[in-house]
């Protein structure tokens, strides 16, 4: 009986093992540019198709139409979260959600795809928060975002040993929104297929078990690259905030709000 | 932050920029890739389970920086126009519309205020011809009045002529009726003067006052 835990624990651990391995590897530098190029030229040739059908009166054309569909949705999404000054992040965030939401696509259909793995979503994330980071120091000045990080005003005392602290802490929050916004979607995305193969072990070869979490994972596909945007989105929104637009800062007196 | 602001396509310098900023990082990130410059690092990543590779984030990085602006100049420039273009028209249309409503309604107002002030012209003018007509009436019925009176009086004048004509003729004509009786009972002429006025003078005594 002992013998027989024993080897089972043996096989398990080294087909954990080898799944590791093999996810370790992920896909070559040429294996994800040519996803990269798939999923670009969905995207292009469905903003191409889109564009035939722009006019000033009425777009009649389905793609078009979809297109509008999306441009509403991301409008929706700065203006309610960022505020109005948000629509002039509108282009980045429609290229975030293009790429990410195709490359998911791409990954569902084809198996393997950009946002299955880890550098592009590192990729991604880095540009998300590099571009925060940039409008962050253009809406307040260098000074004035970096001041952020260190926390509200204290008297001297407390602020030589707490404000150091809060700055290092903020510093690595602000970097681990990289680590977050990158593992959450490789997790999601690689994940769907580890759990697609895992379970078509399950028929034996023969029924495909896995396959029937499509609908699922389609629904995760929608999910990640809405929330990747949506956070994208707090994210700016906190570092570019307007003290016009009806924020309250109540008891801040007039020190600046931590980044979050 | 205005619609327009957002429908700017990115200027040529910014493109140009950032296409070389991309092609750059692509070109780094493959030869960060190809040198196996982070190999160390890597490695250590791969035996925790994660997949990482510099070399490829720099390159995904440069290819999105470059898309970032393709996308922008020949996709959603067109867009962010045609959409605001659409938005303008529209308002411009409702615009229009306001317009002529508020004209509509200035027309509206400006015709109830011309009926207004018919009517209260028209109310004026008759309450003036009825002052008129009342005026008129007033002096018609002096005037009538007036003439009736005088009618009256020519006529009460002209009763008491009658009347005393008649009662002339009518003493007249029973002096004559005394005379010719008396004449007949005496037999004899008395149509003298003398008699005459005897009987006037007994006329008077019985002649009642009038």
């Amino acid at each position: 009986m002992e013998f027989l835990v024993n080897s089972t624990w043996l096989m398990a651990s080294e087909e954990v093992a080898e799944a590791g391995a093999e996810a370790a590897h992920g896909l070559s530098f040429a294996g994800l540019m040519f996803y990269i190029a798939v999923t670009l030229l969905v995207v292009v040739g469905f903003l191409a198709v889109a564009k035939t059908g722009l006019n000033t009166r009425f777009f009649k054309k389905p793609t078009t139409q979809l297109l509008e569909q999306l441009y509403v949705f991301i409008e929706g999404l700065c203006v309610n979260i960022i505020g109005p000054h948000g629509r002039k992040y509108i282009p980045m965030l429609l290229t975030l959600w293009l790429m990410i939401f195709t490359g998911n696509l791409v990954a569902l259909i084809l198996h393997a795809g950009p946002t299955a793995d880890l550098s592009f979503n590192l990729a991604m994330a880095l540009i998300a928060v590099g571009y925060v980071q940039y409008e962050g120091m253009r809406a307040n000045g260098v000074l004035g975002h970096f001041s952020h990080f260190a926390g509200p005003r204290l008297p001297i005392a407390m602020a030589l040993i707490i404000t150091p602290m809060i700055f290092i802490i903020e510093i690595i929050s602000e970097t681990m929104k990289n680590v977050s916004l990158s593992l959450r979607l490789y997790g999601n995305i690689h994940g769907g297929h580890e759990a697609v193969v895992a379970m078509n072990k399950l028929g034996g070869g023969w029924v495909p078990v896995g396959d029937f979490l499509f609908p699922i994972k389609l629904l995760t596909c929608v999910v990640q690259a809405l929330i990747f945007c949506l956070l994208f989105a707090v994210y700016l929104s906190l570092v570019t905030h307007h003290h016009d637009e009806g924020h309250d800062h109540g008891n801040d007196e007039g020190h600046a709000a931590p980044a979050h | 932050m205005s619609q327009s602001e957002v429908n700017k396509a990115p200027s040529a310098g910014s493109i140009v920029g950032m296409i070389i900023i991309g092609a750059a990082a692509v070109v780094g990130g493959a030869i960060i890739d190809q040198q196996k410059m982070f190999h160390g690092m890597e490695d250590s990543l791969h035996h925790m389970g994660i997949p990482l590779e510099i070399g490829k984030t720099i390159a995904t990085i440069g290819v999105f920086l470059i898309m970032f602006k393709i996308l922008h100049l020949f996709f959603f420039a067109p867009l962010f126009e045609a959409i605001n273009g659409r938005t303008s028209e529209l308002e411009n249309t409702f615009g229009e519309a306001e317009s002529l409503r508020n004209e509509m309604t200035q027309l509206k107002a400006d015709y109830e205020k011309r009926i207004s002030d018919t009517e209260a012209s028209a109310r004026e003018q008759i309450q003036a011809q009825i002052k008129e007509a009342q005026d008129l009436k007033k002096d018609l019925m002096a005037d009538a009045q007036r003439k009736a009176e005088e009618y009256k009086q020519q006529a009460i004048a002209e009763i008491d002529a009658e009347k005393r004509k008649a009662l002339v003729d009518l003493r007249i004509h029973v002096t004559n009726l005394s005379l010719q009786a008396t004449e007949k009972i005496l037999s004899e002429n008395v149509d003298n003067d003398r008699n005459r006025k005897l009987i006037d003078e007994f006329l008077s005594t019985v002649e009642v006052k009038n």
